[in-house]
């Protein structure tokens, strides 16, 4: 099942992520993010990369953690396609397995400037944990 | 001319890196960088690329004092490497233009401007290295207002007292990544007059391709301004403002000390982008600022919404403006009706007197990321 939903937000692009636990969240908002800027499909599954983040709070966290692919992709052309994260005491340990981007080949969406902190919510609902995150683009 | 401008576009479009995951055609190494974040585009015309006139017809002739590249983050030079030289994407252009309107002649003429010349804007800035310098530092300032005890409206307006070192610290990296970004357009300005000389096969003397103005669109300064009376330095912040200074500002270059300094508004890729000039009032009223571009009308979603099933290349080639576009969604989400009319806009600081319409210039071609 989809994981996220583009928000409009003028001017910049906002993605409503949702998980039935907080990792499930962080792993939906990673795959909601690399949509954002590329057809992943596309994308080979050569490479595992393994992140580690730790942050004074869980929102922070998953404000770094989108900047951290962003960096990534940024210095590499590596973009995720299947993450696996594990959360405790608001530190992040992930492995993410993709491959990288070929601006010729892939089809190129949004240039993402970094996640922000505007707007940013993230909270437990009735039956799964909600998030909004809005990017600068 | 007009035949040559689809070549060009084409020619522009291959030399300038542009668009998602493009990488530049420069390979600098870390002390090379670190001399980009000092002295911005001077190093580059120190390099070989442009000349002494750029700088005097660049503001603070390409690069500002007080940067310090050791409060960089690795991670900042490591997405500034590779992007230097490159467009960026989304509202970031290079456009050839030409001038379709004189509204002050005698001040056109300083700024070397007239009827029905050809003009090329570039609009980009300091790409990956300031969107890392801006994330490294919101943290440092979100830690820092705690501190301090200043209560956030919104966490992304994090900020500190000026007089700290976390404010002194990210003051020294944005005049850094301010350099970087003068540096930047130094190097795409250079590529586009190569590019004019090889496409139309003649040296610099037969294309006559001279800065204008180089001005930054998003910066902190500090200066100084009379309020209630009295003469005190302060910071001014101008986001989504542009700096305008009045005739006889000692900052001016001797070349614009007696026209005020040229503003350069973008406005969208189908309408025009327009030349002003600062004015006194502009620098009583409104700490020598004016507006800075079109502003959107329509979000992402709707300017696609509105564009679907149509061809906006087409659309534009019809009314003679060339487009290039790296991303796909790229040209329904710029297109001329996501933004306000830009004419609109500049009416306003004319007749506000914030600063004075120079000249209107209509676009040919476009090259976006």
């Amino acid at each position: 099942m989809k994981g996220f939903e583009q928000v409009d937000i003028s001017g910049d692009v906002g993605l409503r992520v949702w998980g039935r636990g907080m990792e499930e969240l962080f792993e939906n908002a990673a795959i909601g993010m690399a949509d954002l800027i590329t057809d992943t499909s596309n994308i080979k599954e050569e490479e595992v990369r393994t992140i580690h983040i730790q942050a004074e709070g869980i929102e922070s966290l998953l404000v770094q953690w989108l900047n951290e692919l962003i960096y990534i992709f940024d210095t590499s052309g590596f973009i995720g396609k299947r993450f696996r994260v594990e959360i405790k005491d608001n530190s992040l340990r992930a492995e993410v397995q993709g491959g990288n981007f070929d601006p010729s080949r892939d089809e190129r969406r949004l240039l993402l400037k970094a996640a922000t902190y505007h707007g940013l919510s993230l909270r437990r609902g009735d039956d799964r944990y909600e998030a909004m995150v809005i990017f600068d683009i | 001319m007009v035949p040559r401008i689809k070549d060009l576009v084409e020619v522009l479009y291959r030399e300038i890196p542009t668009g998602v995951g493009s990488k530049g055609r420069l390979r600098l190494t870390t002390q090379e960088l670190k001399k980009v974040l000092l002295r911005g585009a001077q190093w580059v015309v120190e390099q070989g690329f442009g000349d002494r006139e750029d700088l005097e017809h660049t503001e603070s002739g390409g690069y500002i004092e007080g940067a310090d590249p050791d409060v960089i983050s690795r991670k900042a030079y490591e997405r500034g490497s590779p992007q230097l030289g490159t467009l960026g994407s989304g509202n970031h252009f290079t456009e050839i233009q030409f001038v379709d309107e004189i509204y002050d002649e005698k001040v056109a003429n300083s700024l070397g401007l007239f009827k029905d010349q050809i003009t090329v804007m570039i609009h980009t800035g300091s790409r990956g290295l300031g969107h890392q310098v801006c994330t490294d530092f919101l943290e440092v300032m979100q830690r820092a207002a705690q501190r301090y005890g200043i209560k956030l409206p919104d966490r992304e307006l994090a900020c500190a007292p000026f007089n700290s070192q976390e404010a002194r610290d990210y003051f020294s990296a944005m005049n850094a990544s301010a350099n970087y970004a003068w540096a930047n357009r130094q190097y795409i300005m250079h590529w586009v007059r190569e590019t004019f000389m090889r496409v139309f096969n003649t040296g610099p003397k037969g294309i006559g391709m001279s800065l204008v103005y180089d001005v930054a669109h998003n910066i902190a300064k500090i200066e100084e301004h009379t309020v209630n009376g009295r003469r005190v330095k302060v910071i001014v912040h101008r986001k989504g403002a542009t700096r305008a200074f009045a005739p006889g500002h000692p900052e001016l270059p001797p070349v614009y000390r007696e026209t005020g300094q040229p503003v350069i508004i973008p406005g969208d890729m189908g309408r025009a982008s327009f030349v002003l000039i600062g004015t006194e009032r502009g620098m009583t009223e409104a700490f020598g600022s004016t507006c800075h571009g079109a502003g959107r009308l329509l979000s992402r979603h709707q300017a696609i919404k509105k564009a679907k099933g149509r061809s906006i290349r087409r659309e534009m080639e019809d009314m003679g403006i060339i487009v290039r576009a790296a991303g796909r969604g790229t040209l329904a989400e710029e297109m001329p009706e996501a933004y306000k009319d830009i004419s609109n806009v500049v009416e306003v600081v004319h007749r506000a007197g914030l600063s004075k319409k120079v000249a209107r210039l209509r676009p040919l071609g476009v090259i976006k990321g």
